[in-house]
Order: C-alpha cells, then sequence, then structure tokens
C-alpha cells in the first residue's frame, strides 16, 4: 500500500523582532538590522511501503544532489544482547560485512568504493543500523552489496578470529580515553542491572564469542519483519521500488517471534558520585545523567527546550557560567540521549584539576535553578528558535535524513516526525519547561561520574558530603 | 581548534572525486564580486530550503603566528567571538542562535574561517555582526583572560588528557620541518599562550583581518545580485589595509630519514604516525598526490587497509591522506605532509609493522594502481567531494577556501576532472618520487607506564 505524506509547516511567527529576543540588560546594537521574514520549510517526503514479507520501506526522492543515502535498522541491539554475553552486537556489527555466500569481505569493501560509499555500522541499544551513500547511478549497485549482507552474511571463522583479536585491542584502546570511561561508567550508574547499562563488550565476553553464535545472533535479529530500509536522494522511487523487491522480496520471515522488546526502566539511580580512576589525569571529566521522558512522550519537547536553555547551547545558561564567565572548561554540553524506552539527559563538563569542585558546584546551581524558576520568554523563544532553524539546517543533508528516518522507525515513530517534532516545540510554554525542571532536573536526582585522578575527585568532592564510590 | 563544542578534532575527511558518468554535469553555481576594499565576494545559490551558510576565511592560521606565541592564531579566533565596542560579547551568538543558527571558528595551518549556518531570516543581522568585527574588536583584557583559560582546557582535553596527543598532527609535522612556521606547536605551549597580552591581539588583528586578506562566501537560498548589495552597504566602507608579505616558509630538501620514538602515559595500544612531504599545492604532482593518499587511505578497500589490517594482520586501524587531518589536499599554502597513522597490537614491533607498510608502498611504485582500481576510487572521490559541497554551510567553506588559495571558486567543479585524469603512470611516478624513506619521518608512539613521562628524539608537544 502506498501512501504519499506532505508535511508543510511554517515557522510559528515567535518573536520577530530582535529587541524581545535579547535579554534586557544588554539592549542589541542600534544600527543591528531585524530578522527578516521567516520562510517555510517543506520537510521532506516520505512515501512509506511495505513489502509481503514485512520489510518496511521509507523512500525520499530530493532531485538535485546525485547521490542516494541508504540507511537500514534492524531491531535489537546492544540490550538484547544474551545475559553472558554484554555488547556482542558490536562484534555483530563488525563482522556483518565481512563476507556472504558469494562475496567475500575485500570483495564488500571494493563494490561499495566503486558505488562511492563506504559500509557504516553502528550498534545502538536497541538496534543496529547500517548505512552508505552511494552515487545515484550506482543505486543498484550499492543496494544489491547492502541486500546481500542483510540475507547472506556468514561470518567466516578467520574474519571473526581476527576481529576479536583486534575488538579487544580496540576495547584497550577506548578504555584510554577518558569520554569511553566516562559514558560506560555513566550507563553503568544509570541503569544499574537494565540491559540499557551496556555500551561495549567486556574482554571476557570477547573472548567467548564464537562464529556460531554470531550467526545465531544475526539469523535472530536479521528478519524482513524486523527490518526497515530508507532511501533519500536523487532517485526515481518506482525504479528503486522494483530493485528492493527483486532484491529483497524473496527474504522469509521465520516463525519464531522476534527479539522482544526491552522493558521500560524504572529511576533507581542512587544520588551518588561514582568514579573511574585514571592516573595522571590533568582533567577531570564530569558527567551527571538521570533519567528523563524520550522521543514520542508528551513531556519530551518541553525537555528538549529545558535541556538547551541549561546546557544545550553556546548562549546556554551553563556555558555562560562555566566556560564565557568563569573559564572550567572548553566544552560543557548537554543533551538528551534517547533509547526507545527512555533517554538519558546527561551534562558534561571536563575541567582541569584544580575545579572539579568548583564546576560541580555550578553544574548543581544551574540544575537547581531549572528545577525551581521558569525560564525567561526570552530564553524560551531564544531555545525555542534554535532547536527548531537548527534541525532544519541539520536535515539539508540527505545522510542526516536517512539516519533519523530510521531512528524514527526504530522508536515506532512515523516520518511526519520530521515536521511535527519541531512544531511541538513551538508550542512549549515557560510554564512547561518549569514542569519537567521540577520533574528531573534537581542536582539531588542526578547521579555523578568522574573520570580523572582519585585525590584530586575525593578531596573537592568531600565538601559535598555525597556517597562516593568506585564506579563497578 | 574549534572555537567551540567540537570535542575531537579529527572530522571526517572528505576525499576526493574524479570518474566519467552522468553525475559529471553537476556542478556549483558561483557568482564573484570583489570590493573596491578588496573583500572577495562569492554566492552559490541553492533552493532547496530557507537556509544559508555564512563563511569568511582569512589568509592567516598557525603557520604565520609570531614566535614566542605558539598558539596565538586560534587564541586570536576565540576572541574573534568576545565581542566589539557596539556588539559587545555575547551578542553575536544572542542573535544567531536566537535566530535558529550556530556561530563557530576553526584555525588551520593557512586560514582561519568564521562559520554561521542559519535560517534564511538571520541572514542580514548576521551579516552586519560579521562586518561588525571586521572593523574593531572589544580589547578587553578580561575577555583574553577567560578565553586564554578556556583555550588551555581546550588544549587538555583533546591533546594533554587523551592518548596518542594529537602526536600525528603536532609532533609528526615538528619533527618533519625545520622552520619554525611549519614545525611549531600549534595548538600552543602553556607559557606561551600565558604570555599573549592585548597588545598581541591588536597589532594580530591590525595585520591579517583585513577585508583585502579576507573571502565572503555565501551559499544558500539567496539571489548573488541582493547579497552583493547587502555585502556593500555594511562592508563597502571598511578600509583596505597593508598585510605584511608572505615570507619564505619553505623546506630545505630532507635528505634522510627521520625517526623518534616517543612515550605516552595514557595509551594502551601502540601507534605509528608516517609522514611524507609533498609538493607545493600549485603543482601538478599535488594533484596526483591527493589521489594516492586516497588510494593508500580511503576506506577498508584501501591499500594500507588491505595490506596491514587484512593481509598481514599487524594493525587495528589506518587512517591518513595529504594533507590529514587538518584539511583537505586543496587547502594548504606551505609544507605539507602525506600523514598515515596507524594504531597495532602490543605484540608487534615497529619493524613488523612498517615492514608491512613498505611493502605496500613499494608495490604501488612498481605496479601502480590497476585500472579497476583506479575507476573505484574516481568514483569514491567523486562522491565524497560532492558530499563537502551538499549543505550550504560546508560549501561556503570549500567555496571560501578554493577562493582563497586559487581566486576562483570554480575550481570545485574542475577538480574532479583534473582528479579524473590522473594516471597509473603519474601514481607510479609520484611513488617513486615522494614515497621514499629519505622524504619521510616516522614517529612511534609506544604505552609506557605513568613514571616514564619524558619523550625522546626531541620532538616538539606541548608542556
Amino acid at each position: 500500500m502506498m501512501r504519499r505524506a506532505l508535511t508543510l509547516w511554517l515557522f510559528v511567527p515567535l518573536c520577530l523582532s530582535l529587541a524581545r529576543a535579547a535579554e534586557k540588560e544588554k539592549p542589541l546594537p542600534k544600527d543591528l538590522p531585524s530578522y527578516g521574514p521567516l520562510q517555510p520549510f517543506v520537510a521532506p517526503q516520505v512515501t512509506p511501503h511495505q513489502l509481503s514479507n514485512g520489510l518496511t520501506l521509507w523512500l525520499a526522492p530530493r532531485p538535485g544532489f546525485p547521490k542516494v543515502s541508504l540507511a537500514v535498522a534492524v531491531r535489537g541491539g546492544k540490550a538484547a544482547d544474551p545475559k553472558g554475553g554484554p555488547g556482542l552486537s558490536v562484534l555483530l556489527a563488525d563482522t556483518l560485512d565481512q563476507g556472504t555466500k558469494t562475496r567475500s569481505a575485500r570483495e564488500i569493501a571494493e563494490e561499495l568504493q566503486a558505488a562511492g560509499g563506504d559500509f557504516s555500522r553502528d550498534a545502538e541499544a536497541d538496534d543496529l543500523i547500517v548505512s552508505t551513500s552511494v552515487l545515484s547511478s550506482k543505486a543498484e549497485a550499492g543496494l544489491t552489496v547492502l541486500a546481500d549482507i542483510l540475507q547472506n552474511a556468514t561470518f567466516p571463522d578467520s574474519e571473526v578470529a581476527l576481529a576479536k583479536r583486534n575488538a579487544a585491542d580496540r576495547l584497550r584502546s577506548q578504555e584510554a580515553d577518558p569520554f569511553f570511561l566516562t559514558s560506560r561508567a555513566l550507563v553503568r550508574a544509570v541503569f544499574g542491572d537494565h540491559p540499557y547499562s551496556v555500551i561495549a563488550p567486556t574482554q571476557d565476553s570477547i573472548a567467548k564469542t564464537t562464529a556460531e553464535e554470531l550467526r545465531r545472533e544475526y539469523a535472530r535479529r536479521f528478519r524482513p519483519d524486523q527490518v526497515a530500509l530508507v532511501a533519500v536522494g536523487d532517485f526515481d522511487a518506482g525504479t528503486l521500488t522494483g530493485w528492493v523487491e527483486s532484491l529483497l522480496g524473496k527474504w522469509q520471515t521465520p516463525a519464531e517471534p522476534p527479539v522482544p522488546a526491552v522493558e521500560k526502566p524504572s529511576q533507581a539511580a542512587p544520588h551518588a558520585v561514582f568514579y573511574v580512576v585514571r592516573p595522571e589525569s590533568v582533567q577531570t571529566t564530569i558527567a551527571v545523567g538521570t533519567l528523563a521522558p524520550t522521543r514520542g512522550e508528551a513531556e519530551y519537547p518541553a525537555a528538549q527546550v529545558g535541556v538547551a536553555i541549561y546546557g544545550g547551547m553556546f548562549g546556554s545558561r551553563l556555558t555562560l557560567n562555566i566556560r564565557e564567565d568563569k573559564g572550567y572548561t572548553y566544552s560543557p554540553f548537554a543533551y538528551l540521549s534517547p533509547r526507545r524506552q527512555v533517554a538519558v539527559f546527561q551534562s558534561w563538563a571536563p575541567v582541569r584539576n584544580e575545579v572539579t569542585g568548583a564546576a560541580l558546584n555550578e553544574m548543581n546551581y544551574e540544575l537547581n535553578r531549572m528545577a525551581t524558576t521558569a525560564p525567561t520568554e526570552d530564553e524560551l523563544t531564544h531555545a525555542q528558535r534554535y532547536l527548531t532553524g537548527t534541525r532544519v539546517i541539520e536535515l539539508q543533508s540527505q545522510d542526516a535524513v536517512a539516519a533519523e528516518l530510521a531512528r524514527l522507525w526504530v522508536f515506532g515513530l512515523s516520518a511526519e516526525e520530521l515536521g511535527t517534532e519541531t512544531a511541538r516545540i513551538q508550542k512549549v510554554t515557560a510554564k512547561d519547561v518549569e514542569a519537567v525542571g521540577a520533574k528531573y532536573f534537581s542536582a539531588a536526582r542526578q547521579t555523578i561520574v568522574m573520570v580523572g585522578e582519585e585525590k584530586v575527585i575525593k578531596d573537592q568532592v568531600a565538601p559535598f558530603a555525597i556517597e562516593t564510590r568506585l564506579s563497578p | 581548534m574549534k572555537a567551540w563544542r567540537v570535542l575531537a578534532m579529527l572530522t571526517c575527511l572528505a576525499g576526493l572525486a574524479t570518474g566519467a558518468w552522468a553525475e559529471e554535469s553537476w556542478k556549483v553555481p558561483t557568482a564573484v564580486k570583489t570590493l573596491s576594499n578588496g573583500l572577495m565576494v562569492v554566492v552559490s545559490e541553492d533552493h532547496s530550503a530557507p537556509t544559508f551558510g555564512l563563511c569568511i576565511s582569512y589568509r592567516i592560521g598557525f603557520r604565520l603566528e609570531p614566535e614566542g606565541r605558539t598558539g596565538f592564531a586560534h587564541l586570536f579566533e576565540h576572541m574573534m567571538f568576545e565581542g566589539t565596542p557596539n556588539a559587545p560579547k555575547g551578542t553575536f551568538d544572542k542573535v544567531v542562535e536566537g535566530g535558529g543558527g550556530w556561530i563557530n571558528g576553526d584555525t588551520r595551518w593557512d586560514f582561519t574561517e568564521y562559520i554561521e549556518p542559519a535560517p534564511l531570516a538571520a541572514f542580514e543581522p548576521a551579516l552586519w555582526l560579521e562586518a561588525d568585527r571586521m572593523k574593531t574588536l572589544d580589547f578587553s583584557t578580561e575577555n583574553l583572560d577567560n578565553q586564554r583559560k578556556v583555550v588551555e582546557e581546550e588544549v587538555r582535553v583533546n591533546m594533554l588528557n587523551q592518548p596518542y596527543g594529537l602526536f600525528f598532527a603536532i609532533d609528526l609535522p615538528g619533527k618533519a620541518f625545520d622552520k619554525f612556521p611549519n614545525a611549531h606547536n600549534f595548538y600552543g605551549d602553556f607559557k606561551d599562550l600565558d604570555a599573549a597580552n592585548i597588545q598581541d591581539v591588536k597589532s594580530f588583528y591590525e595585520r591579517y583581518y583585513a577585508p583585502n586578506n579576507a573571502v565572503l562566501c555565501i551559499a544558500g537560498d539567496v539571489k548573488p545580485e541582493e547579497v552583493f548589495e547587502k555585502v556593500e552597504k555594511y562592508f563597502g566602507a571598511i578600509p583596505r589595509r597593508t598585510v605584511p608579505p608572505k615570507p619564505d616558509v619553505s623546506e630545505a630538501p630532507q635528505s634522510a630519514e627521520r625517526h623518534a620514538t616517543q612515550p605516552d602515559k595514557f595509551a594502551q595500544v601502540p601507534a605509528l604516525a608516517v609522514g611524507y612531504r609533498m609538493p607545493p599545492r600549485t603543482s601538478h604532482d599535488a594533484v596526483v598526490g591527493a589521489v594516492v593518499g586516497e588510494l593508500l587511505h580511503n576506506g577498508q578497500a584501501s591499500r594500507l587497509y588491505q595490506a596491514l589490517v587484512k593481509e598481514k594482520k599487524v594493525a587495528l586501524d589506518v587512517s591518513g591522506g595529504m594533507n590529514w587531518p587538518l584539511g583537505n589536499p586543496f587547502e594548504y599554502d606551505g609544507p605539507t605532509l602525506m600523514t598515515s597513522f596507524i594504531t597495532y597490537p602490543p605484540n608487534f614491533r615497529e619493524d613488523d609493522v612498517m615492514g608491512a607498510f613498505d611493502a605496500a608502498i613499494a608495490s604501488l611504485a612498481a605496479q601502480g594502481p590497476n585500472p579497476a582500481e583506479l575507476e573505484r576510487i574516481s568514483a569514491k572521490m567523486r562522491s565524497d567531494w560532492y558530499a563537502q559541497l551538499e549543505i550550504p554551510i560546508n560549501r561556503a567553506s570549500v567555496l571560501a577556501h578554493a577562493t582563497l588559495f586559487d581566486g576562483n571558486p570554480q575550481r570545485v567543479n574542475e577538480i574532479p576532472d583534473e582528479l579524473a585524469k590522473v594516471n597509473a603512470d603519474e601514481v607510479k611516478a609520484f611513488a617513486r618520487k615522494y614515497l621514499v624513506k629519505t622524504n619521510r619521518t616516522v614517529l612511534n608512539r609506544v604505552p609506557a607506564p605513568p613514571s616514564e613521562k619524558k619523550a625522546e628524539g626531541g620532538e616538539k608537544g606541548a608542556q
């Protein structure tokens, strides 16, 4: 069944006068020209389609730029890994393109390069996403290789052995990086025993993985009713649909039930500092996080706006405070990282050792300010326009549109979200932001992770009288 | 080197393009005008969405920062966001972000660019603000002290607190070149950053931030004539200034391989950086070099990945290319390298990796690429080149630099054809001339226990 979906929306004329967009205490330059009229933006048009075997196909033809972006989402990611094999999805994604019944790993790499593409793979919490971006004239060649990988990957023993050896060393390499250590400690702290607590394999799980196990997991997850293929770019929809029918139409959905959805985790993480010792660190990497509303939930747009005001923009409170005023850090940032069942609201600040405690104090202050007071109308407008405009800019890239559509499908949302998500942001009020602030932002709700010198962390956290323990 | 938010400096660097199919006709439109004060303005229309991307790039980068002031070009870039007497600190981001866009800056060896993508409604105020900071700055000691701290945190987060410490981008040119402009630590020694004063900011600004030393490019939902008119209105009265002539930064030829081993207090896995000195950007050899760089490094089908990771199994990952990692092969204006960054398993020795590396180079020099391989890399380079011209802000940046270095934005449409003409004999000749041991520098970065911090080999890392 085919359905045409056209989403046309306008920038809601929020506040056109620059005078109101600025903070009262700092008038704007008198000669500065006003903003021009707001222009309508047409969200990418997506034609949803389903093959008889259950495979979902979303097509967004955009003539002009001579490339086609292909993204494939497969339900079942790191949260679906077997209990004894945390992070198996990472190895599965790594070895997916290392051979099929008719192509060697090298042939796959060379055929995609000849089409102008690469093979990208991401093992996410709820899904695996594989993608490539090829020249329009080579779209059929690119699609052919992707379709082969989806149906006929063989996980050759020799390739799996090499991938295992390299994964073990790559994990050692990642463990030298403070951002990896912080991310891993944060999800462990925030999710506890929930399957969302895993972002990477362990040395033990890598060692135990076998080619046979990868083949089993591949057979369990890669089935047409659990897969969506997204194409964005310069192509003819009818022609491309024909290729997909002929390349993927005979793929059978097995009788077994698919990978079950993950249960929604509950907020259980303690308000405590979990630290990771990294000797000779010249900074403490601080991350503060908590569970928050995810995409598709009613509070999500207000949470997006709140996060932007707090720490998601250059003009955010956190950046103006700990960077532009105090110079504690180069790159403070806050964001929502949505999984299907829940998002993690997290804010980060890598700071020089001496100001570890001072930076945490300011983060707490800004979090509590969000938790107890409404934003000003000017802050609200600034954040709404920022979130809306930057979204339009982001979606000018067809790779970004393809990736975003694949994510929407994983979340069980419709393609129209491309336009409606920002439309909802426009409707958020200061009261809405105040409400999510009260519910999710208070410093006492947050779990804190610090990666750095043990003595620095312990000494500077001591005055906060907060439970402090080694990250598991 | 970004003013904000970019944690990893190694953004994915677009490769290049060639080929011979329907896509060959895909070109980006350009219109050019030079103001009487020397400011070159480039406009590229793209009406696919109601947005614009603005890039203004100045012909000044790390290379020409003063001795005793390493890291200054980048510190100065931060000062461009600290306000003017008319538009105090905070105004720029408030107006552009409040208009739905974002701002950033980026310092490289031979240019410093300032970029703003935003919905069209913010175009005129953004243009006004950009012109305003070309007239004067708020030369505030307080703001300099603030940004000095921010930049020192940037150096810590991207270099001093990271495994490998960007040695392939900082220490490698430091060892490969002899002259200060090409060899110094561009992120800055802290003693130099600490020594920078407001007089330095003023004189650097007066010397280099002139309209006749810049290119302004706007891509997006705009009409050239309207843009030219507005640019004239806001920038037209800014006076031309005398920009110092470019000093001779050329290096004496290298006569022997250079090598150093560096202990790394954070790394758990050893790594190699290999750098070959490259020909000047304006020579035909540089175009061949761009293709060779991609044959060796572009993805899993590349020669080095196949040889080192898959066949000999002596490496975990390989990346690199010409003028990598701080620009594409057409964005330099002085000595540069073709760099390979290789991580390898701890149970192998440097010789194991370099043996396989040398064999891969020798094979390219002896046999050259086969026709299918050349055709593949042509398609991939074309595809990658187009990718960086897709959205307005990236297109504005690429066009600005083609104009800055070649005086001709249409060069971006010619490059795919230039690359397509490179043949197997040229590749072989290039490999024999440039990819030789006497023209290269190798750094081996090895995990070391925290107590062994002192580096050997005289490399020039920051403190």
